[in-house]
């Protein structure tokens, strides 16, 4: 019966009602077959992950960074490979880092982090032709402050007094007082660069409008490719001097960093993924030109 | 006085936080120190008041057995797994030692020995610099070990990195010749927000879950190109072409096939895109501006809950 008034409609109209399980279907594919068999397709660094690589290279042995890990699972696929080349970057050149998050579904993600990137080394025997970098000792070589709720207030909080919105602690209850990386450390301005690994609210922007413009910081960021609109006016502002956008961006970065490993594998399934959504839009739009046609000239 | 004194507090500390910006005077960022102290504790006030709301909107309407009751008992239920399982159980009641270590005579032997015992197979048992073993090799091997006599032996018993949420064990062991050291072991357990259980909700249900949810964005996306994003009229157009020539030029293809996508693709975000999002910054934030002002003037009280 179904098969009988299918054969009456017309190509148009029965494509647009097909099961749009097949569109899932073609991204699927799109999305597995690249991890199976990997292109490799060439890419090139953007200026803007061009900036903010050479911005930490600007750094000098023993500065001081302030790391905010603002993330959840869900956006790990595009920030965790920048984490990691970041954390590889600024190991090799022996930068002291100072984390915190604003998200409270953040912290076993970043001790995770902190356990297996900056507690272990990443490349210790300088693979990939780059610096080996070391296992960083905690409260010697960095500092965990943990997680504060209150979003913005907690940013701007951070701008104004580093230590009092941390009570003065460390995560694992050390007296910020006691660990001698964070003497001369008490608002975000002292340190040399602030980055912000940001998957959305509060993230990048928050930073820029509570705390960069104010103490004028400097300061990176990355962040999810949806997000990579919105803040590239705060790049071309210069209030950040390099973003990372998604997972090209991280691709880009590890690139620069020396070290390709999981974006540019997603890569590949990039270029497929867009291909499956540009494909979509196409054929969708031929379907509705040619339906709208048929309805106009009255041919059924 | 019900609706003066929430104006006057407003007005007062409104004037305050703008005041800050503009009096470098060091009094004031000691007031605005205060002021911020008091946000955060009223932010982390909001998650109990949050946590009494989801009570009293949940419970009501599976009393009543109202549509998808069922969802809102595995809603109640996960969120009080969740609060018990962040709380630190381990630590009630006095700390409870991870091991022991007991020194006593060998018979007859003449270099000291360290006996260890592991109660979770788990555990991995390092001496000096060792490489770790498992509890399980650890026993098969003999359980033992011969030190150097007068020479401070470091030992470590602790979980893999992947089994996270156990304390763990670490001693110095000085012996004599003779001597045998008798170490057991039985790594506690930890609760609250790094303990075993809440790390393992997490890393187990909470993570896959929250990334399933993002990933099944590409499969809607991809659906609702093919039906939604359609070229009706010329805004229409103009958005569809936009969008297309920035998915290929933000996608590595691009740029292998032609300069000109990358390049295009910089252009459209740096010169519309960032013209639009600065008329809407600017816009937005001039808003912002009026609407605080506006509050602390008292001239705006829809925050009071009168219209």
């Amino acid at each position: 019966m179904a098969d009988s008034s299918n054969e009456k409609l017309h190509w148009s109209v029965r494509l647009q009602r097909f099961d749009r399980r097949w569109v899932f279907l073609a991204m699927a594919v799109a999305i597995l077959v690249p991890f199976i068999l990997p292109c490799n397709v060439p890419y090139k660094a953007s200026p803007m992950v061009k900036s903010l690589y050479y911005t930490i290279e600007e750094l000098e042995p023993g500065d001081e960074v302030f790391v905010s890990l603002d993330y959840d699972p869900a956006s790990m696929p595009e920030l965790q490979p920048f984490l990691e080349a970041l954390m590889l970057q600024l190991k090799r050149k022996n930068i002291k880092m100072v984390f915190a998050t604003t998200w409270y579904s953040a912290p076993p993600l970043v001790q995770r982090d902190i356990s297996e990137l900056v507690e272990r080394p990443i490349e210790p025997t300088g693979a990939y032709g780059g610096l080996p970098d070391r296992a960083y000792v905690k409260n010697k070589d960095f500092v965990w402050l943990g997680f504060r709720e209150g979003r913005e207030a907690v940013i701007s909080a951070m701008g104004n007094d580093l230590w009092a919105t941390f009570d003065n602690r460390a995560d694992d209850g050390t007296p910020l007082s006691q660990i001698p990386m964070m003497q001369g450390y008490k608002q975000l301005k002292d340190f040399d660069l602030v980055i912000v690994v940001g998957a959305g609210y509060p993230g990048v922007k928050e930073y820029v409008q509570q705390v960069q413009a104010r103490y004028n910081l400097r300061m990176v960021g990355a962040c999810t490719a949806v997000s990579t609109t919105e803040y590239t006016p705060y790049y071309q502002a210069g209030q950040l001097l390099g973003l990372a956008g998604g997972m090209a961006g991280s691709a880009e970065y590890e690139m620069l960093v020396g070290r390709k490993a999981t974006a540019a594998q997603g890569n590949d399934v990039l270029n497929a993924g867009y291909l499956v959504v540009i494909l979509a839009i196409i054929f969708g739009n031929i379907i509705y030109f040619v339906s709208r046609k048929r309805k106009g000239g009255a041919v059924r | 006085m019900k609706k003066q004194l929430p104006i006057i507090l407003g007005m007062v500390i409104g004037i305050i936080a703008v005041a800050e910006f503009y009096v470098p005077a060091s009094g004031m960022r000691g007031i605005k120190t205060t002021l911020e102290g008091w946000a955060l504790v009223l932010a982390a006030a909001a998650f109990v008041l949050g946590a009494i709301n989801i009570v009293q909107v949940n419970y009501p309407k599976i009393r009543r057995m109202e549509p998808d009751w069922p969802y809102k008992v595995v809603l109640l239920a996960c969120a009080a797994v969740m609060m018990l399982t962040g709380v630190a159980w381990h630590t009630f009641g006095g700390e409870r030692a991870n091991g022991s270590v007991k020194i006593a005579m060998g018979g007859g032997a003449t270099a000291p020995m360290i006996k260890i015992s592991a109660a979770r197979d788990l555990a991995l048992i390092q001496i000096g610099n060792d490489a770790p073993l498992d509890a399980a090799t650890w026993r098969k091997q003999g359980g033992q070990v011969a030190v150097k006599a007068e020479v401070e032996t470091p030992v470590r018993v602790f979980m893999p990195p992947e089994v996270k949420g156990y304390e763990e064990y670490n001693a110095t062991i000085l012996l004599h010749a003779g001597e045998v050291a008798t170490v057991k072991t039985d790594l506690v357990m930890r609760w609250g927000k790094e303990g075993r259980v809440h790390t393992w909700l997490y890393d187990h249900i909470f993570a896959p879950c929250n990334a399933t949810m993002f990933a099944l964005l590409a499969f809607f996306i991809a659906s609702a190109a093919f039906r939604a994003f359609r070229m009706r009229n010329t805004e229409a157009a103009l958005l569809l072409g936009s969008a297309i020539l920035v998915m290929i030029g933000s996608a590595p293809v691009g740029g292998y096939i032609s300069d000109f996508f990358p390049d295009l693709r910089n252009w459209i975000l740096s010169i519309p895109n960032n013209a639009g999002r600065r008329a809407i910054m600017i816009g937005a934030a001039l808003g912002a501006v009026v609407t605080g002002l506006r509050v602390i003037l008292g001239l705006e009280r829809s925050h009071l809950g009168s219209d």
